[in-house]
C-alpha cells in the first residue's frame, strides 16, 4: 500500500466543497513541500533569522499535515497536537529571538559563518 | 485520563520545586539565593523517593521503563548537580561581593538551577509517555532548557556560539521526528502508542505497513537522532560540549540522550521487533533494520575516527559520546530477543545499562576537567580542554588522575571495570540478532578507541608534569563539590562492577518485551534488578546529598 | 516508494480546472484593478515637481533622524514575555468550550476545574519571575 493507492480514496471523511474538490493528497502535498523548502532554505542560507524561520516552516509543515490527517480520521488528536505543536513553536521562537540577541550584541551581524570559534 | 496525572507525583515535585528554585533565585539576599542548590538537590531526593514508591508499571511492552528511567534522572542528576555547583553567576557573584548592586537581570542561577530541573523534568516524563503528543513535549521539555544552559554556562564567545548551533540543529531535529510524528498519525489514526502498535501489527498481518506510517517511522529515528547524536545529526556534539563548561556537558552526554534512547525504544516498540517463532531473535521490519543498522556502524566508526585526531578532551569526549551511541544502536536494533531473555540476550536492557554506565564514566571525566582551571590567552580562568594540561597530573593531583584514567578506560571497556559490563551484553546481543558484520564494525571500532582513551590514561598517570611557565600553572578551581562528583563517579565505575550480579540482574523480568501486552503480574513487577544495579550509582558514595534517594534494597 | 512522474500524474488527474476558475477570476480582476488604477492616475493626473513635493511628507512635517534606528532591548523583553501569555490563551479555548457540556452532578468537574486552575497558576509564577527579573519596569 502507498500513499498513491490511498490518495483517490481519501474523502473519507466528508471534504467541504468549497475547497475545490482538494483530498487528503494535496494537503500532503503542500506540506511536504513546505517541509522540503524549509530543510533546503536551513541548509543553504547563512542567515540566522533566515535559518530559523526556516525551521518554524518545517514546524508549521507538519501542523498542516496533522490538521489534515485529524479531518481525514475524523477525530480531534491531530488538532490537539497542533496545539501544542504551536505552544513549543512559541517557546522555541522566544528562545531564538533572545540567542539572536545575545549573538548580535557581540559580533554585530547575523551572519552564521562569521561565528567560527569552534571547529576541528 | 484522570489516573494518569497521579502517576506523575515525582514529576509534579520537581515543578513545583522548580518554580520556587526560579523566583527564590532572584532574591536580593545572597543567603536566599545560595539555597537553589540545595533546593534542587531536596527536590532530586524527594522525586526519587516518590519515583520508587508511586510509579506503578506502564502498559505494553515495557512495564518498569517510566521506574527505572525516573529513579536514574533523580540518582545521576544529584551527582550532576553536585557537578554543576559553582559554573552560573560565578564572575558575577564576584562582582556583586566588591559592591555591585545586585541586578536579577544580569544574574542567571534561577535560570540555571530551574532550566536543568525542568531538563530533568522532561527526561523523567519521556519515560512516562504513552502518547506521541505526550513524548513530543516531554523531548522538547528536555530539550529547550539545555540550549540556554549551554548559552550561560561560561562567559566567553565560544559558550554563545555552542548554544546556537545546538539550538538551530536542535530545531531542525525536532521538526524532522515532529513530521515523523505527524505522519505515524496520519498512518495510524492515533496518537496513542498502544494504538498504534495494535494499528501496525494489523497492517503488518495484513499486507505490510502503510508507506505513510513508515515514512514516519523513518523520521522520527532520524529526528531522534539528533538527541543521541547519530549520526545524519550529530556534527554539533563536539562543537558543544567544547563550548559549553564542563559539568553542562556531562550533562548534555546524559539528560538528552537518555530521553533520545528511551524516545527510540518507546517509538520502535509501536511496530517491534518481529520474530518468526517465539524462541527466535525478532528483528525490525526493513527499511527501519537498514536505517539502524547504517545508523549504527557510521555513528561508531565517525565518531572513533575523529575522535582520535583531536588535542581537546572535551572535543575528544564529544566525538566519544558520538561513538558510545553508535554502540548502543547496536543493541537496540537487536531488539528485545525472545520472551524473558537475560541481560545478554536483551538488546533494550543492555541499551538502558549501558547509559548508566556511559553516564557515570563521562560524568568522572568531565568533573576531572570542571576541578582544575588555568589562564587562558585573554587573562580570565578557564577550565582546562588540551590534552597537555593533564600530563603529569598524577604528581600534583593523585586522586583526580586516578579518577580521569579510572574513567577513560571505563569508557574504552577495559575488563575489570564497569565499561566492561556495559559492553559486553551490547556484544552478546548483537551477535544473537546475528549481527556479525555490525559485531565485527563494533570490535574494530573498540580498538581505534583504545588509543585515544589509553592517551587520555597514559597522560594523566604515567606521563610526567611538565614545568609550565609562570602564569601558566594548573590551578584548583574553588569547587569542591566537582571533585566530590568526580570521586563518586570514580567509585561508581569501580564498585558497581565489583557487584557485577547486580549489572546482569537487569534480565528479562524487568524488560520484557512482551508481544501479548501487558505484563503484570505481581513476581515480574519486582523491580529488585533495576533498583540494586542503579542506586548504587548515587546513594553509596553521595553522602549528604543523596542519602534520602535511594535505600539500598527496595520493599515494595 | 513515491515516484516523481507518478506523483504528479496524479495530481493533474486530481485537478478539476473548473473549480480554479472562481480563483483566476479574482485574481484577474484584483491584477486589473491595480493596474488600472495606476494607469489612470498617470494618464490623468497633474504632474509637476519641487522640493515640497518630494519630501517624505507632503503635508510639511520634516522627518527626524534616520528611519534605521535601534530599538531598545526592552523591546525584545516584552515580546518574549508577551508570547508567554499570547500562547496561554489558546489552552483556555478548548478547556472553555468543553466545560460547560461536562455534567457537572456526576463527572469530575472540580478536576477539570482544577487543572485550568493550576495551569494558570503557571502563569503566575512566570509573571512573579518576569516581575522579580525587572522586565516590566520600563526605564
Amino acid at each position: 500500500m502507498n500513499l498513491l493507492s490511498i490518495a483517490p480514496t481519501l474523502a473519507q471523511g466528508p471534504m467541504p466543497t468549497e475547497m475545490g474538490g482538494a483530498t487528503l493528497f494535496h494537503y500532503l502535498l503542500v506540506s511536504a513541500i513546505m517541509f522540503g523548502l524549509g530543510l533546503i532554505g536551513f541548509v543553504t542560507r547563512r542567515n540566522l533569522i533566515i535559518m530559523f524561520l526556516c525551521t518554524e516552516l518545517m514546524f508549521q509543515a507538519a501542523g498542516i499535515a496533522l490538521i489534515a490527517f485529524s479531518r481525514f480520521h475524523l477525530n480531534h488528536t491531530g488538532e490537539t497536537f497542533v496545539i501544542f505543536v504551536l505552544t513549543v513553536a512559541a517557546a522555541e521562537a522566544a528562545l531564538a529571538l533572545a540567542l539572536v540577541v545575545l549573538l548580535f550584541r557581540r559580533k554585530e551581524t547575523l551572519d552564521a559563518s562569521s561565528w567560527q570559534d569552534l571547529k576541528g | 485520563m484522570i489516573e494518569k496525572i497521579f502517576t506523575l507525583w515525582p514529576e509534579i515535585t520537581l515543578f513545583v520545586f522548580t518554580c520556587v528554585v526560579m523566583i527564590l533565585g532572584l532574591s536580593r539576599s545572597l543567603s536566599v539565593r545560595r539555597l537553589c542548590a540545595p533546593l534542587s538537590a531536596a527536590a532530586l531526593a524527594i522525586a526519587g523517593v516518590l519515583a520508587l514508591t508511586t510509579t506503578p508499571d506502564a502498559k505494553g511492552a515495557l512495564p518498569h521503563l517510566p521506574l527505572f528511567v525516573k529513579v536514574l534522572t533523580c540518582a545521576v542528576g544529584l551527582v550532576l548537580l553536585l557537578q554543576l555547583a559553582g559554573t552560573a553567576d560565578r564572575g558575577y557573584e564576584t562582582r556583586v561581593a566588591r559592591g555591585e548592586a545586585f541586578d536579577p537581570l544580569r544574574s542567571t542561577r534561577a535560570e540555571f538551577y530551574a532550566f536543568f530541573l525542568f531538563s530533568l523534568t522532561g527526561l523523567m516524563l519521556c519515560g512516562n509517555a504513552s502518547d506521541l503528543i505526550w513524548l513530543f513535549l516531554a523531548l522538547e521539555l528536555t530539550s529547550l532548557p539545555t540550549y540556554v544552559m549551554v548559552a550561560i554556562s561560561a562567559d566567553r564567545n565560544s559558550a554563545k556560539e555552542a548554544a546556537v548551533k545546538y539550538f538551530f540543529l536542535g530545531a531542525l531535529g525536532a521538526a524532522t521526528f515532529l513530521y515523523g510524528f505527524a505522519l505515524i498519525y496520519g498512518g495510524t489514526g492515533t496518537t496513542d502508542l498502544q494504538g498504534i502498535h495494535a494499528a501496525l501489527s494489523q497492517q503488518m498481518a495484513t499486507g505490510g505497513i502503510n508507506s505513510i506510517a513508515m515514512a514516519g517511522l523513518v523520521l522520527s529515528v532520524i529526528g531522534i537522532a539528533f538527541k543521541i547524536a547519530a549520526v545524519p545529526m550529530h556534527f554539533y556534539t563536539p562543537d558543544v560540549y567544547q563550548g559549553s563548561s564542563s559539568g553542562v556537558a556531562s550533562m548534555l552526554a546524559f539528560v538528552p540522550k537518555t530521553a533520545g534512547f528511551v524516545a527510540l525504544i518507546l517509538v520502535l516498540a509501536t511496530v517491534g521487533w518481529v520474530s518468526t517463532s517465539p524462541a527466535t531473535h525478532g528483528q525490525l521490519p526493513e527499511p527501519l533494520h537498514s536505517l539502524l543498522w547504517i545508523m549504527a556502524a557510521l555513528t561508531m566508526t565517525v565518531g572513533n575516527v575523529l575522535a582520535v585526531m583531536q588535542n581537546s578532551i572535551k572535543r575528544m569526549l564529544g566525538y566519544s559520546s558520538v561513538a558510545h551511541s553508535g554502540y548502543m544502536l547496536v543493541a537496540l536494533l537487536a531488539g528485545p530477543g525472545p520472551e524473558g531473555a537475560s541481560l545478554t540476550r536483551n538488546g533494550l536492557s543492555a541499551v538502558l545499562f549501558y547509559l548508566i554506565v556511559y553516564a557515570v564514566a563521562n560524568l568522572g571525566c568531565f568533573a576531572v576537567l570542571g576541578c582544575l582551571e588555568k589562564t587562558s590567552s585573554d587573562g580570565k580562568s578557564e577550565e582546562i580542554d588540551h590534552i597537555d594540561d593533564i600530563r603529569g597530573l598524577i604528581s600534583t593531583r593523585p586522586l583526580l588522575a586516578w579518577v580521569m584514567a579510572v574513567c577513560s578506560l571505563s569508557l574504552l571497556g577495559l575488563p575489570p571495570l564497569l565499561g566492561f559490563m556495559g559492553k559486553l551484553p551490547i556484544f552478546s546481543t548483537g551477535l544473537a540478532a546475528g549481527e556479525i558484520v555490525l559485531v565485527v564494525i563494533l570490535g574494530l571500532n573498540s580498538a581505534i578507541a583504545a588509543y585515544y582513551y589509553i592517551r587520555i590514561a597514559k597522560n594523566a598517570i604515567l606521563e610526567q608534569s611538565p614545568v609550565r611557565p609562570a602564569g601558566e600553572e594548573i590551578r584548583d578551581a574553588a569547587v569542591p563539590a566537582r571533585q566530590f562528583a568526580g570521586i563518586i563517579a570514580g567509585l561508581g565505575t569501580v564498585v558497581l562492577a565489583i557487584i557485577p550480579i547486580s549489572s546482569l540482574a537487569i534480565d528479562g523480568g524487568t524488560f520484557r518485551h512482551s508481544r501479548s501486552g501487558v505484563t503484570n503480574s505481581p513476581a515480574q513487577t519486582l523491580p529488585a534488578p533495576v533498583g540494586s544495579a542503579e542506586p548504587a550509582t548515587a546513594d553509596a558514595p553521595t553522602g549528604p546529598v543523596a542519602d534520602a534517594t535511594v535505600p539500598p534494597t527496595i520493599a515494595r | 516508494m513515491i515516484n516523481a512522474s507518478a506523483l504528479f500524474g496524479s495530481l493533474l488527474a486530481n485537478v478539476e480546472v473548473s473549480s480554479y476558475l472562481p480563483i483566476l477570476l479574482l485574481l484577474t480582476i484584483a491584477i486589473g484593478f491595480a493596474v488600472t488604477n495606476l494607469l489612470a492616475s498617470q494618464l490623468l493626473g497633474p504632474k509637476r515637481k519641487g522640493n515640497v513635493k518630494q519630501s517624505t511628507y507632503e503635508s510639511g512635517m520634516n522627518p527626524v533622524g534616520t528611519a534605521r534606528k535601534r530599538f531598545n532591548v526592552r523591546f525584545y523583553l516584552i515580546a518574549m514575555v508577551f508570547l508567554v501569555f499570547d500562547i496561554e490563551i489558546i489552552f483556555l479555548y478548548p478547556w472553555a468550550v468543553t466545560f460547560p457540556s461536562l455534567d457537572h452532578e456526576v463527572s469530575n468537574s472540580g478536576i477539570w476545574l482544577g487543572r485550568i486552575v493550576f495551569f494558570i497558576l503557571t502563569t503566575v509564577v512566570a509573571y512573579v519571575y518576569g516581575y522579580r527579573k525587572g522586565v516590566f519596569k520600563f526605564d
